[in-house]
């Protein structure tokens, strides 16, 4: 179930968004094509310069895969993206009739969305060939290693747990987001990754997802005769945790794969690296839910395998856009040592940890380990703190190195815990989200039946 | 300090040794008062190289005061985007009431059977648009029963024909027939036209799919199929293997060609085994006979000695039969490789520590009963040289009978390269288990090989001459 990905964001990551809406031109609100964005456009000058872009544009529609423009994006200012894909948005032919899919190259490629023409100013179209045709130019007088070092150079950042090839073929396969938005329950969901749906679902746009046994269809009338007679109410399996209005259940994939199958299309929306190559039979599923008259309604998840040789005791963890920055996440994987604990084992995420992935780890992991380091007071093993955290002893190293509190000094190794340097590295952790009450936990660890 | 410490790498850390927690910065700096601040630098520095996505996090924040966050922090943290779907509300009913205990999951949807798992796609509602122009006659909601119907009906055709694959190794043929049905799903008092059009439709969409309609009933893909679209693959890991070699096998021909060698090997060990338990219940046996021989011919020279001598030696009795019991000890010595069960019961090597004074005197005794058991020996026994040890349950060979079965002694003393080896001389006999055994002597203490360092050498005989 290849890797995990967290999604949790520290508070108030960013805000650029929100605050950059107001301060745009709003151009080409309406409208076909260039032309149409040209005559909103304002002075004569550019007038002029853009009625001869679009009649020059005109001719190239539809845009090139390659190209690169300028995209009105959902702050309303101008980004620069490349067209990664084009298709007919209707059934003429007319060469404006093209949707293009983008990627902002300012930013991580969970923003690549479908744009139509009017979103993109085709005065600022570059001449630029497309890079396909180049690398083929240009193949023959590069040496192997030479093309290897451009294609090293071109990989994008936030995935450095993955190996330059592997991602550029995983790049490939999924560069088209197929399923733009869902509706989940009260929500209705940017998505950010391709989810290799059934083919049956690929035309289109939008699903809609029951909330509770996650069934999608692609219309909303399906999803509301569905509604009516959909048994469900909270997640298909066991309850093994409530305190307050917060619920965990777990879903064994064997007794309930097609809801185990359902929640890891919905995940792999939000989840660049998960694979959903092979069965959920292998899996437990772990849904946090937010209960109230109208049910369960889940705000994340984490599944785990039943057996694992590696000791991982987390495969891919999600918590869903409208409930991030809520601390769920932090909670998810609390829970998920709260699990290691009762085995008697220690655990480990899957790997490759994704960049938010790796970033929410790094929290816990300082979190839990320097509290502990800032109480006890006499010597201590990186194996005892593995004991008391289920944290794997080598994520305590890696942890505990990055911060540069091991040290070695005259022919041993210390661990360096001045207060003041923990307590700057705990702020920098940030918060710790939802507490787990141990007491509230009612499990009894995974065993196969017969 | 910090070049110091850059000169040697450090011992790798062993995670199980307890390491010191140094609490405050002064405990850094007792060596060098500029360590402290160089190691702080050089944590900010280590922080910003190895771990960006800390520093990120960092900046993130403690932001809050910074109006500028960096680009790159717009990569790692894009604002999640969503907004409320308004019907909502009406969608979702207020009916759920949470017991105050914890919920438990009952069966899958797919035992419990009576849940209809099919929901209408576009194609059917488009379908049934078209169908209730003409006729107005059939509801959506009856239209998803039959169609669910329709396929759990072809499934279980299709198991009671054999034809379920566990992966898609080819389209999935529809089995199911009009007429059988129509009788299966009287009950639902569908008029004819209506569900012959429902079926041809239905039909019609599953060999265009070529596979069920139903996601439940649609088999995964097969394991070696590469294709990343296709998911949910069964995984052979479904019965878990115990070590990492058994997980590398695959069921190949290969492994079962190699399963195959295995078995014969097992077969013909068994074999072997069987032949051998056979052989060792006829040694014991032959054994038991001869014990019981030797049993008699003891109890028949003592009388005769008590008879002859008119002296009875006390605790001989009591002697003898510990020696008695200690020759039972080494009946199972005789199968070992290392076979000197010629010389031992007069050796008596210590195999205790203890029992070295138990051992002496019936030495003392046994060479005594040696002298007095000259005048009454009898049997193949009487041959033996008096001086030699009594060797129970062996026998000499027979020349004749050796020569007959075209046995040959081994020579003695071999030549090679024309140069003499030290000479060495064997002595055959029979064993227990009636084997022939040729005992290797060594030259220079004239004793059998592994007997060298013995208590032997006091009794040093003249060198025995070979039998043949």
């Amino acid at each position: 179930m290849g890797s995990m990905e967290a999604s949790t964001a520290p508070e108030n990551g960013t805000a650029a968004a929100a605050a950059a809406a107001a301060s745009t031109v709003c151009n080409g609100a309406g409208g076909g094509g260039g032309a149409a964005a040209a005559s909103n456009g304002g002075g004569v000058e550019r007038r002029l310069r853009s009625s001869a872009a679009s009649a020059s544009w005109a001719s190239h529609l539809p845009l090139e895969v390659g190209t690169r423009v300028m995209c009105r994006w959902r702050d309303q200012k101008l980004h620069p993206v490349k067209v990664i894909e084009r298709r007919k948005s209707s059934t003429s032919s007319s060469p404006a009739d093209y949707e293009y899919y983008v990627h902002y190259t300012e930013f991580n490629r969970r923003l690549d969305e479908w744009v139509k023409l009017e979103q993109l100013d085709l005065e600022t179209v570059e001449t630029d060939v497309d890079e396909k045709v180049e690398d083929k130019a240009t193949s023959l007088k590069m040496t192997r290693h030479q093309k290897r070092k451009i294609d090293e150079t071109h990989v994008e950042q936030g995935h450095e747990e993955l190996d330059a090839a592997s991602l550029r073929e995983h790049e490939e396969f999924t560069k088209v987001k197929n399923i733009a938005k869902i509706e989940l329950g009260r929500y209705e969901i940017d998505t950010w990754y391709f989810s290799p749906f059934p083919p049956e679902y690929n035309d289109s746009p939008k699903l809609f997802f029951c909330e509770f046994c996650l069934n999608f269809m692609k219309r909303k009338e399906q999803l509301q005769r569905h509604m009516k007679k959909c048994d469900l109410k909270h997640p298909p399996g066991d309850e093994i945790y409530r305190s307050g209005t917060l619920s965990m259940f777990e879903v064994d994939g064997k007794k309930n794969k097609v809801y185990g199958q359902n929640l890891c299309y919905l995940a792999k929306l939000f989840l660049d690296h998960k694979t959903l190559y092979y069965d959920v039979d292998l899996f437990l599923f772990y849904v946090l839910c937010e209960c109230d008259d109208r049910g369960c309604h889940m705000v994340g998840y984490f599944s785990k395998e039943k057996h694992s040789e590696e000791s991982y005791n987390l495969a891919c963890i999600l918590t869903l856009p409208p409930y991030q920055r809520k601390g769920y996440g932090k909670f998810l994987i609390a829970f998920s040592y709260e699990l290691s604990k009762k085995e008697g084992k220690v655990g480990t995420p899957e790997r490759p940890l994704s960049d938010l992935g790796l970033l929410s780890y790094r929290g816990y992991w300082t979190r839990v380990l320097l509290e502990i380091l800032k109480k006890h007071k006499s010597n201590i093993s990186i194996k005892e703190l593995s004991d008391m955290t289920a944290i794997k002893a080598d994520d305590i190293l890696s942890t505990l190195q990055s911060l540069d509190l091991i040290q070695y000094r005259k022919g041993q190794h210390v661990i360096c815990a001045d207060p003041k340097v923990l307590d700057r590295h705990l702020k920098a952790a940030g918060r710790g989200g939802l507490e787990v009450d141990v007491s509230k936990l009612i499990w009894t660890p995974y065993k196969e039946q017969g | 300090m910090a070049m110091s410490r850059l000169s040697f790498r450090p011992r790798p850390l062993d995670i199980h040794k307890k390491l010191p927690i140094l609490k405050s910065a002064r405990e850094f700096e007792d060596d060098d008062p500029t360590a402290a601040a160089v190691a702080v630098a050089r944590a900010g520095v280590l922080l910003r190289q190895s771990a960006p996505e800390l520093t990120a996090a960092t900046t993130a924040t403690e932001g809050e005061g910074n109006p500028t966050p960096t680009k790159k922090n717009i990569q790692e943290i894009p604002t999640p985007q969503f907004d409320a779907v308004d019907t909502y509300e009406r969608d979702y009913t207020r009916t759920f009431a949470q017991p105050t205990c914890y919920i438990r999951g009952r069966g899958a949807r797919a035992e419990i059977g009576e849940f209809v798992e099919y929901d209408l796609d576009n194609e059917d509602e488009d379908w049934l648009e078209d169908f209730n122009n003409e006729r107005k006659n059939l509801n959506p909601e009856k239209l998803e029963v039959l169609l669910f119907k329709l396929e759990i009906l072809d499934h279980k055709a299709r198991e009671r024909a054999g034809a379920i694959t566990p992966t898609f190794i080819g389209p999935v043929p529809v089995l199911l027939q009009l007429d059988a049905a129509m009788e299966a799903l009287q009950y639902l008092s569908v008029r004819y036209g209506v569900f012959q059009a429902v079926y041809s439709y239905w039909k019609d969409k599953r060999e265009r799919w070529q596979k069920p309609i139903l996601r439940r009933l649609q088999p995964p893909p097969p394991v070696n199929d590469t294709n990343p679209y296709n998911v949910f693959r069964p995984r052979e890991k479904a019965h878990r293997l115990h070590t990492r070699r058994m997980q590398r096998r695959e069921n190949n021909i290969q492994s079962f060609e190699k399963l195959r060698m295995v078995r014969r090997n097992l077969d013909q060990a068994k074999a072997l085994m069987d032949a051998l338990v056979k052989r060792e219940e006829t040694k014991r046996e032959a054994m038991e006979c001869e014990v019981n021989l030797r049993r008699i011919q003891m109890k028949y020279k003592h009388e005769a000695q008590l008879v002859d001598e008119g002296t009875a030696l006390s605790g001989f009795q009591q002697v003898s039969s510990r020696f008695g019991s200690s020759e039972d000890d080494y009946a199972d010595s005789d199968d070992t490789t290392t076979e000197q069960p010629y010389i031992r019961p007069p050796v008596f090597r210590p195999r205790f520590a203890d029992h070295k004074l138990s051992i002496i005197p019936t030495l003392r005794i046994k060479r005594e009963r040696e002298l007095k058991r000259r005048p009454q020996q009898n049997g193949w026994v009487f041959k033996r040289d008096p001086e030699e040890p009594v060797l129970l349950f062996t026998r000499p060979l027979d020349p004749e009978k050796l020569l007959a079965a075209g046995i040959k002694p081994p020579p003695d003393p071999p030549i090679e390269n024309g140069a003499t080896m030290p000479p060495f001389r064997c002595r055959g006999r029979i064993g227990r288990g009636g084997r022939i055994i040729f005992d290797r002597w060594n030259p220079l203490l004239q004793t059998p090989i592994g007997q060298e360092t013995s208590y032997y050498v006091p009794y040093s005989r003249r060198p025995p001459s070979p039998e043949s």
